[in-house]
C-alpha cells in the first residue's frame, strides 16, 4: 500500500513538474530564437474561437497563447501585472468593459488600416484603442401564444401597465442588462431611467434569477410573456442539442425594440492591443484577422452573432429574423455609464 | 494600597515577560514565520482596510447590505440544520450498524464534494426546469401543471447542503470509528439503550470533530459565488463581486470581504468557546474499531434508505443528469485532450494537497511544541483565507508576488538577463493560492484527530529523551494518519473543483477541468458543461476509494 502511494505521488510530482519545466523550456525558447506568439487574454469562451485561434496559427505561424477569465479579472491582471504584463490582446463580450480598460490605460491605439475599414465607426474607439468584432442586439422575446408583435414597441414601453407581472428578466450584475441601462442613460437622461428600472421592477413577472436562456423557457413555461435577452442565445436555442430547448425557442417570436426612433440597443464583443504588449505586431495581426472573412463567417455560423464585416452574411437561423436598425450610439457611452447604471438598478430594488 | 497594586502589575508583566523569554523557543519563531507567509494575501487585504470603503459604501449600507446580511444568515442557519441532519445520521449509521451495501455507500457518502456546487445547481436546475427531467416524465404522467421552482433561496440553502455535508460526514465518522469503541461497551454495560448512548454520550463527545466539519461547510457556503448567483440570491460574496467589477470599486470589495472575514472569525471563536471545557483526549487512541450491530431485516433496509438518501440527493441525481447531458453534447464536445487535462488537474491537485497537508502540519505541531500558548492562536490565522472568495485571494496573492517578481526582473536585468515573471503566471503562484486558500480544509481533520492523542503519549517519550521530530514521526504520525488522509483527499477535492484563483494565477499551458466546465458553463453552455464536470467528478473519485480503503483497512 505505501508504495502504491509514494508511486502515484511521485507521478504526480512529476506531471506538475514536468509542465513547470515545459515552461521554462518555452521561455527559453522565445528568447532564443524568437517563436513568434500572440498573449490573449480573453473573456469569449466559445469553443468556435479555439478553431478561429487554429486558423490564425496555421496562417501565420504566431503561436495564440491564451488566459480565459472573465473581463473584470483580465483587467485586473493587467493592471497588477503593469509594464511586465505578458498580454497582448484583451479580448472583452461588451464594449463597457474595453472602454474601461482604456480609462485606466491598459490599452493603446494603433493604426491598422484594415480595422479602420471594416470596423464601422461606431463600434470603434474614437482613439482606436478597440475594436468591435461581432455584435449581438437585446431584444425581446415574447410568447407567440400570449402576445401579438403589434403590441410591442420600444423598451421605454414595457414599464406600461399592461405588462404588469408579464416581463422576466435575468439579475442586474449581467452586463449585458448593465448596457442596455446605461444606452437608456444616455439616450433618455437619468431621470427616464430611473423610472423605467423601477417600472420594470413593478412588471417583472418573478424575481429576477437564471440565465437568458432561463428567462425564454420561463416565457414558455407561462411564467410571463416577455423576455428580455441577448438575440444569440436564442440561435443558440434553435440548434441545441437538447430538443426540448429547440421546441421551447420555437414558441417564441423574436422582436427588435425601438425600431422606429434610435434603433435596438446592440452591444459588440471586441479586442484591443494591450499597453505594455510584447507582441505587438502580432497582436495587430491578430485582430486584423478576427474581422477577416473566414473568422466573421464562423462567428456567425458556429455561434450566431452578427457579423461586424458586411461582405459577411449572417447564418441561416439569424437571417430568418430579418433585418433591423440599431441603435448608433457610440458604445463608449455604455462604460462611461456603466456605473451610474448599476446604482440605478440597486436603488430600484432590481436584484 | 495602591500602592501594593501597582507593585503587584508590574510584577505580573515582568513574570509574564519573564515566562514569555521562558516559553518562546525556535518553535514559536517557526509558527510565527509560516503563519505570516501563508496569511501574507490575507493581511494585504486587511491592511486596505484602513483606507476605508469607496464612495458607494453608504450606497451599499442603503440599498444592498440588509439583504446580504439577511440572505447570508439565512443560508448559514438552514444549511448547518440540513449538513448536520445529513452528515451526522449517516456517519452514525455506517460506522454502526450493519446493512446492506453499507461498505459503498461509506465512501459513496463523500463523492458530493466532487461536483462543484455550481454544477449542482446547474443539474438541480436542469431537472426542475421547464422542459427539464421531471418536467418531461410528469408530461408521460399528466402531472406537467405540477412544476417545482428550486431557482430561490431555500433551494440554494438545499444545493448547498446536499453538496457540502460530507464535510461532517467525514469528520463525525473519523470519530466514531476510531473513538467510539470503548465508550460504546461501557455505556452498553451500564444497559443503557441505543438511542440514549447517541444522543447523550456520542454526540456531545463528537462535537469537536462535527462542529470542525460544519466550520468548514459554512466557510463553503459564505464564499459561494456560482451557485448563489445561478439561483438569484445576493449574499456577502455576490456583493463581493458586484462592488468590485459593477461599481468598480475594488476598495468596497475588500472591505466587503474583511467584513466576512470578521464574521467567520467570529464562528471560528465561537466553536473553541463551544469545546473550551472538554477534555477529549483518549489515552487509548489505538483502540479497537467500533462493532458493528446487526439488527433486524426491516430495521436494517430503513437504515439503508436514510443513509442512501443523502447519496442520491447529493451524487447520483445530479450525476445522472450530467450523463444525461454529456450523452446529448458527446459528439461535439468530447476530446481526447480531456484525458490530457484530466491528467493534469489530477497532478495539480494532489501536489498542492501535499503541500497544503504539510503546512497544515507544520502548523499544528509547530505551535504545540512551542510552549507559547497564544501561538496557537495565532496559528488559526492561517485558516481563514478558506472564507475568502478564491477571486479576492488571487489578488491577495499578486499583491506580494507581483512585487517580489518585479523585484527580481529589476535585479536579474542588471546582469543582463531579461528573465519574465518567476512566481506569477507558473504553478509556484498557483501552489502558493491553494495552500492559501485551503489550509482549513487541511488544518480542521487533522487538528481535531490530533487533539484526541493524549499529550502524555508524546510526553513521555520526551522525557525519554527523545527530539520532537522523531516522536512526531514514529508515535504521532500514526495515531492521526486518519486525519492527515482525510485532509488530503478533501484538499486534492476542493483543488479538482476551483475555478477563480486557478483562473486568474494559472500558467498559459495549464488548463485544468474545472476551468473547462467553467468556459462553458459560463457562457449558459450548461449543457456543454457536462462532459468536463463529470471528467472532475471521475477523477475525484480516483483518490477517493483509494483513501477510503486505506482508512478502513489500518
Amino acid at each position: 500500500m505505501k508504495k502504491k502511494i509514494i508511486a502515484v505521488v511521485t507521478f504526480s510530482l512529476l506531471t506538475a513538474c514536468g509542465s513547470n519545466n515545459e515552461e521554462k523550456d518555452n521561455s527559453n525558447v522565445q528568447e532564443t530564437q524568437k517563436e513568434q506568439v500572440v498573449n490573449v487574454y480573453t473573456h469569449r469562451h466559445y469553443e468556435p474561437d479555439q478553431d478561429i485561434f487554429k486558423m490564425f496559427e496555421e496562417q501565420t505561424g504566431i503561436k495564440v497563447k491564451v488566459i480565459n477569465a472573465s473581463a473584470d479579472e483580465l483587467i485586473q491582471k493587467m493592471k497588477m501585472e503593469g509594464k511586465q504584463s505578458p498580454a497582448d490582446v484583451l479580448i472583452t463580450v461588451d464594449a463597457g468593459r474595453l472602454s474601461r480598460a482604456k480609462d485606466q490605460g491598459l490599452l493603446q491605439s494603433i493604426q491598422s488600416e484594415i480595422l479602420e475599414k471594416t470596423v464601422p465607426s461606431h463600434l470603434q474607439d474614437v482613439d482606436n484603442q478597440w475594436f468591435g468584432l461581432t455584435k449581438r442586439a437585446r431584444i425581446i422575446a415574447y410568447s407567440l401564444d400570449r402576445v401579438k408583435p403589434e403590441e410591442l414597441s420600444t423598451y421605454e414601453e414595457l414599464v406600461s401597465n399592461k405588462w404588469k407581472g408579464k416581463i422576466l428578466v435575468r439579475s442586474s450584475s449581467n452586463i449585458y442588462n448593465q448596457s442596455l441601462m446605461a444606452s437608456i442613460i444616455a439616450n433618455d437622461g437619468e431621470e427616464i431611467a430611473n423610472k423605467w428600472a423601477k417600472g420594470i421592477v413593478a412588471n417583472m413577472a418573478r424575481s429576477p434569477k437564471g440565465s437568458d436562456r432561463d428567462q425564454v423557457k420561463a416565457v414558455v413555461a407561462g411564467e410571463g410573456d416577455l423576455a428580455i435577452v441577448n438575440s444569440y442565445y436564442i440561435g443558440k436555442m434553435l440548434n441545441s442539442p437538447d430538443a426540448e430547448e429547440v421546441a421551447t425557442a420555437k414558441k417564441i417570436g423574436l422582436f427588435f425594440p425601438n425600431q422606429e426612433g434610435r434603433g435596438t440597443h446592440i452591444n459588440v464583443s471586441g479586442a484591443g492591443v494591450a499597453k505594455y504588449a510584447p507582441n505587438k505586431e502580432n497582436a495587430i495581426r491578430f485582430i486584423e484577422f478576427l474581422v477577416s472573412q473566414d473568422a466573421q463567417q464562423i462567428f456567425t455560423d458556429a455561434n450566431y452573432e452578427y457579423p461586424i464585416l458586411e461582405s459577411v452574411a449572417p447564418t441561416n437561423d439569424i437571417k430568418a429574423w430579418g433585418d433591423f436598425k440599431e441603435d448608433t450610439l457610440g458604445l463608449n457611452k455604455l462604460g462611461e455609464n456603466n456605473k451610474k447604471a448599476v446604482l440605478i438598478f440597486d436603488e430600484a430594488g432590481w436584484k | 494600597m495602591k500602592q501594593a497594586g501597582s507593585n503587584r502589575e508590574t510584577f505580573s508583566l515582568k513574570s509574564r515577560l519573564k515566562r514569555f523569554k521562558r516559553d518562546s523557543n525556535r518553535w514559536s519563531v517557526f509558527t510565527l514565520a509560516i503563519v505570516i507567509f501563508l496569511a501574507l494575501p490575507i493581511i494585504f487585504i486587511g491592511v486596505e482596510l484602513f483606507s476605508g470603503p469607496g464612495e458607494t459604501w453608504s450606497h451599499i449600507v442603503k440599498y444592498l447590505l440588509p439583504e446580504y446580511i439577511w440572505n447570508s444568515l439565512y443560508l448559514v442557519l438552514f444549511c448547518s440544520i440540513l449538513v448536520l441532519v445529513l452528515g451526522v445520521s449517516s456517519a452514525w449509521f455506517v460506522s454502526r450498524f450493519n446493512f446492506p451495501m453499507r461498505k459503498q455507500l461509506e465512501w459513496l457518502l463523500i463523492l458530493p464534494l466532487a461536483i462543484p456546487s455550481y454544477i449542482v445547481g446547474y443539474a438541480y436546475a436542469g431537472i426542475f426546469d421547464y422542459g427539464g427531467s421531471l418536467d418531461l416524465i410528469f408530461r408521460q404522467l399528466n402531472l406537467d401543471f405540477i412544476r417545482i421552482d428550486i431557482m430561490n433561496r431555500a433551494g440554494l440553502a438545499f444545493v448547498l447542503s446536499i453538496s457540502l455535508f460530507p464535510y461532517v460526514y467525514v469528520s463525525a465518522r473519523a470519530f466514531f470509528l476510531n473513538q467510539a469503541n470503548n465508550l460504546l461497551e461501557a455505556s452498553k454495560m451500564l444497559g443503557v439503550g441505543e438511542r440514549k448512548t447517541f444522543f447523550k454520550l456520542m454526540l456531545p463527545l463528537a462535537r469537536p470533530a462535527i462542529v470542525a466539519g460544519l466550520v468548514l461547510v459554512l466557510m463553503e457556503v459564505l464564499n459561494d459565488y456560482g451557485a448563489a448567483k445561478y439561483y438569484g440570491v445576493n449574499t456577502f460574496t455576490t456583493g463581493i463581486f458586484r462592488s468590485w467589477f459593477s461599481l468598480e470599486e475594488p476598495e468596497t470589495a475588500v472591505y466587503l470581504s474583511a467584513l466576512l472575514i470578521i464574521i467567520i472569525f467570529a464562528l471560528i471563536l465561537f466553536e473553541k468557546w463551544q469545546v473550551r471545557k472538554i477534555k477529549f483526549t483518549s489515552s487509548k487512541s489505538n483502540s479497537t474499531q467500533i462493532q458493528r450491530k446487526t439488527t433486524t431485516k426491516s430495521l436494517k433496509w430503513l437504515i439503508f434508505l436514510v443513509v442512501f438518501l443523502p447519496v442520491l440527493l447529493g451524487f447520483i441525481l445530479p450525476v445522472l443528469q450530467l450523463i444525461y447531458w454529456a450523452t446529448l453534447t458527446a459528439s461535439t464536445v468530447f476530446d481526447v485532450q480531456f484525458l490530457l487535462i484530466s491528467l493534469q488537474s489530477f497532478g495539480i491537485a494532489i501536489t498542492s494537497a501535499i503541500i497544503t497537508v504539510f503546512f497544515a502540519l507544520l502548523l499544528i505541531y509547530f505551535s504545540k511544541w512551542s510552549a507559547l500558548r497564544f501561538i496557537k492562536n495565532v496559528a488559526r490565522v492561517g485558516v481563514l483565507g478558506y472564507a475568502i472568495p478564491g477571486a479576492v485571494i488571487a489578488i491577495g496573492i499578486m499583491i506580494p508576488t507581483l512585487a517580489l517578481d518585479k523585484w527580481l526582473i529589476n535585479i536579474l536585468a542588471n546582469f543582463g538577463i531579461d528573465s519574465g515573471f518567476i512566481i506569477n503566471g507558473t504553478l509556484i503562484a498557483l501552489f502558493y493560492a491553494y495552500a492559501v486558500r485551503f489550509l482549513a480544509v487541511a488544518y480542521n481533520p487533522i487538528d481535531s484527530t490530533a487533539l484526541k492523542v493524549d499529550n502524555s503519549i508524546p510526553d513521555s517519550s520526551k522525557v525519554l529523551g527523545v527530539g520532537n521530530l522523531k516522536t512526531f514521526f514514529k508515535i504521532e504520525f500514526p495515531l492521526i494518519k486518519t486525519g492527515v488522509f482525510s485532509a488530503v483527499i478533501l484538499v486534492f477535492i476542493d483543488v479538482m473543483k476551483e475555478l477563480p484563483l486557478t483562473l486568474i494565477l494559472k500558467p498559459y499551458h495549464i488548463d485544468t477541468l474545472a476551468v473547462k466546465a467553467y468556459e462553458y458553463a459560463s457562457d449558459e453552455m450548461v449543457m456543454e458543461a457536462a462532459i468536463p464536470s463529470l471528467f472532475i467528478i471521475f477523477t475525484a473519485m480516483i483518490p477517493v476509494i483509494f483513501l477510503n480503503k486505506l482508512l478502513i483497512k489500518k
